[in-house]
């Protein structure tokens, strides 16, 4: 059927029969998608690189070549894809944040600069996380990194300058105390702080690196909790906070993006392993857990994500559909950005 | 006899000595301490100054140690007790609480008081000013920047833990500052609520400026670049470098502390100034002292600026005319503090003759 010729499909037959019999289809990625089911209305290719659009003018805006030149040209660098860079970025955590904030019927202005930020923090520990005392990375995104761009001295700088970055801009950008009250914007700050933190995706490096990965099941969920869980429940949270949230709405986006997350990056690890992806050194997760665990907290996660979207379903219809669609792609992968931004 | 002059050196020394006899004996009057600035002798006050003046009633070594305690409290507290990961909340506590004389915390706090403000509203801000100095700190000493074994006499944080857990540490505290600055559970509670917030988000706003690409990382990076070129830096450079590396950290710490403390747009202004004077002043006398003093007043290395070939201001404008200049900054910055009340300003007027006559 059709649904070949839309998902990249997993190399696992388990995966692929699980998504057949999603209430929801993912992702119209071509014309040849069928247009039958309730989602039809939706196209998350389309949203999704609507939304990256806004979010890297907003980042590009952010942060303008001045003197010195040196750093702000690698702070760029780090943050913003380069021309024809065949790996640009998918701005997972700012998508998350705005749909988050979307769906509760607050408008994209509202979460737009904590989107940006979000994406400064992340850049900001990838830097770090790349540098030859870390992970060495030559490359990220399919060009050199940033230390092996600009120098490793130059590298610790800019990372240290993104996040000072990030907190300026949400600051200066929000619309606040209108519709945003001071008392939210700080609740969002402790929040971007919190998430980048060593109790957050600090610690997730720092455990990673300690080679947690290596030991069970328990340490790998934990290294992929801090690492990558935190981040995107950070998202999540920070766009139900400026969307207006209230408590029990904030405390359920928490838990979706957290799972989330977690869920995007194991994903990436079995596509790894199978060779399917890019090559990540946490590939050893799978060493840790095995294919057919890693496969049985695929399906968990999936449930739990969904379980805490359909919280949403009833009370605000359609706007619900970016989270349920969020959740297949993770596990699908149906599409490129790429693409989609080389036809728009 | 150096060291009698260091208020936080000798216990019955008070900053008061460093006041020329003309000021007005019981207060430490900023009008008076204006007329007689060409009295002053920066960075070498005399026995015969301390002999011949008058006592304050502000005992400036009292406050500095009884802020220091408070804030080294605040910090300790500010780091997640018994949370994992153990070994990198340990290499925060390491960096962090490896002492120091608390100076920018200090700004912060007296900056809230001068405002008005109780100085406790200004606590987290003043520890979070800690832990940016701090992080700046354990990443320069990396081996891709500085390449420091050494810090205040012990092992620097990369020694220690090894480099990435010291990267790591830096990030982590940067976080820190600005998670403890945003928290609200990080204030008392007798803050005014309905001004609290707005301030609060100016001030993470105005200390996330200085420390930024366009604040201290500038002066790093500007800093980076000059090093290991022959050339000599033009002294505008130079101004450049110490203006972002050291007063911009000093500006945000003095700023947040008034903008906590209920100031007003003038008075911020003001005190922006001064704080700007006071944070190339600290640098000037740093460069002096290098030249000045023995590594064992130093407590570290001296002539150390001279043996890297670096760029100083004894080396640009000569010793003598380097002090002229310590002295033009120290009286512009005294200068702003004229229209504040003199007992709310003599935290601040005593933290800025503490900087100019600082003996390491």
């Amino acid at each position: 059927m059709a649904l070949s010729s839309i998902f990249l499909p997993l190399p696992l037959p388990k995966l692929v029969s699980s998504s057949r019999s999603h209430r929801l289809l993912p992702a119209r990625a071509s014309s040849a998608a069928p247009a039958a089911s309730a989602s039809a209305s939706f196209d998350l290719r389309r949203y999704w690189t609507s939304l990256i659009a806004d979010v890297e003018s907003e980042l590009d805006a952010a942060m303008p070549m001045r003197p010195p030149e040196s750093i702000h040209s690698a702070m760029r660098y780090a943050v913003l894809p380069g021309a024809g860079n065949e790996g640009s970025a998918k701005r997972a955590p700012p998508v998350l944040c705005v749909a988050a904030c979307e769906l509760l019927g607050a408008p994209r202005s509202a979460a737009l600069p904590a989107a940006a930020a979000l994406e400064m923090l992340h850049a900001a520990s990838l830097v770090h996380d790349d540098l030859p005392c870390f992970d060495a990375a030559p490359t990220r995104r399919g060009r050199p990194s940033t230390h092996a761009a600009y120098g490793t001295d130059m590298a610790v700088l800019a990372g240290d300058a993104l996040f000072p970055l990030a907190y300026t801009h949400v600051i200066a950008h929000t619309p606040s105390p209108d519709p945003v009250p001071h008392a939210v914007l700080l609740r969002v700050l402790t929040e971007l702080a919190r998430a980048v933190g060593s109790t957050g995706m600090a610690a997730g490096q720092f455990l990673d690196l300690a080679g947690a990965t290596a030991l069970g099941e328990a340490e790998v969920m934990q290294v992929l909790t801090k690492k990558f869980g935190e981040m995107a429940e950070c998202s999540a949270a920070c766009g139900a906070m400026l969307g207006g949230a209230g408590p029990d709405e904030e405390a359920a986006l928490r838990r979706y993006g957290r799972t989330i997350g977690v869920l995007y990056e194991l994903v990436d690890d079995i596509r790894s392993a199978s060779g399917n992806g890019k090559m990540r050194r946490n590939a050893s997760v799978l060493r840790a857990l095995g294919m057919d665990r890693a496969l049985g907290i695929v399906e968990e996660l999936k449930a739990q994500a969904k379980t805490e979207a359909d919280r949403f379903g009833d009370k605000y219809g359609d706007r619900v559909l970016p989270l349920y669609s969020f959740v297949d792609y993770a596990v699908e992968r149906g599409f490129e950005l790429q693409d989609a931004a080389a036809t728009p | 006899m150096a060291l009698a002059f260091h208020p936080l050196a000798a216990s019955r020394v008070r900053i008061a000595p460093l006041l020329p006899a003309a000021v007005a004996p019981s207060s430490s009057s900023v009008a008076a301490a204006r007329h007689h600035r060409r009295r002053f002798s920066v960075v070498v006050a005399t026995a015969a100054a301390a002999s011949a003046s008058a006592t304050t009633e502000f005992d400036f070594k009292a406050y500095m140690v009884e802020r220091a305690a408070a804030v080294n409290r605040a910090l300790d507290a500010a780091i997640p007790a018994g949370e994992p990961p153990a070994a990198l909340h340990e290499a925060m506590r390491y960096a962090l609480l490896a002492g120091g004389k608390r100076v920018r915390p200090a700004l912060c706090l007296a900056a809230c008081g001068i405002a008005g403000g109780p100085e406790a509203w200004a606590m987290a801000p003043a520890a979070a000013v800690e832990m940016v100095h701090t992080m700046s700190l354990v990443h320069d000493d990396l081996p891709c920047m500085d390449d420091d074994d050494l810090r205040r006499g012990k092992p620097t944080c990369h020694v220690v833990f090894g480099e990435p857990i010291a990267v790591l540490a830096g990030d982590a505290l940067l976080s820190l500052a600005f998670h403890h600055m945003a928290s609200v559970g990080s204030y008392p509670p007798d803050v005014d609520p309905e001004k609290h917030p707005a301030r609060v988000v100016r001030a993470i706003g105005e200390l996330a400026r200085c420390i930024g690409s366009e604040g201290l990382v500038a002066g790093q990076v500007v800093d980076l670049e000059m090093t290991g070129t022959s050339e000599v830096v033009p002294l505008e450079r130079l101004e450049y470098i110490h203006l972002h590396k050291t007063a911009a950290l000093l500006e945000a710490s003095v700023v947040i502390g008034a903008i906590i403390g209920g100031a007003t747009d003038e008075q911020i202004e003001r005190l922006r100034k001064y704080a700007r004077s006071i944070g190339l002043l600290f640098q000037v006398v740093d460069d002096i002292l290098d030249v000045t003093k023995s590594s064992e007043e130093l407590g570290k290395t001296a002539g150390k600026d001279l043996a890297s070939d670096k760029t100083t201001y004894p080396k640009l404008l000569g010793l003598e005319k380097s002090r002229e200049f310590a002295e033009k900054l120290l009286s512009d910055a005294t200068e702003q503090l004229a229209g504040f009340d003199k007992e709310k300003a003599a935290p601040l007027l005593h933290l800025a003759y503490y900087i100019a006559h600082r003996q390491n």
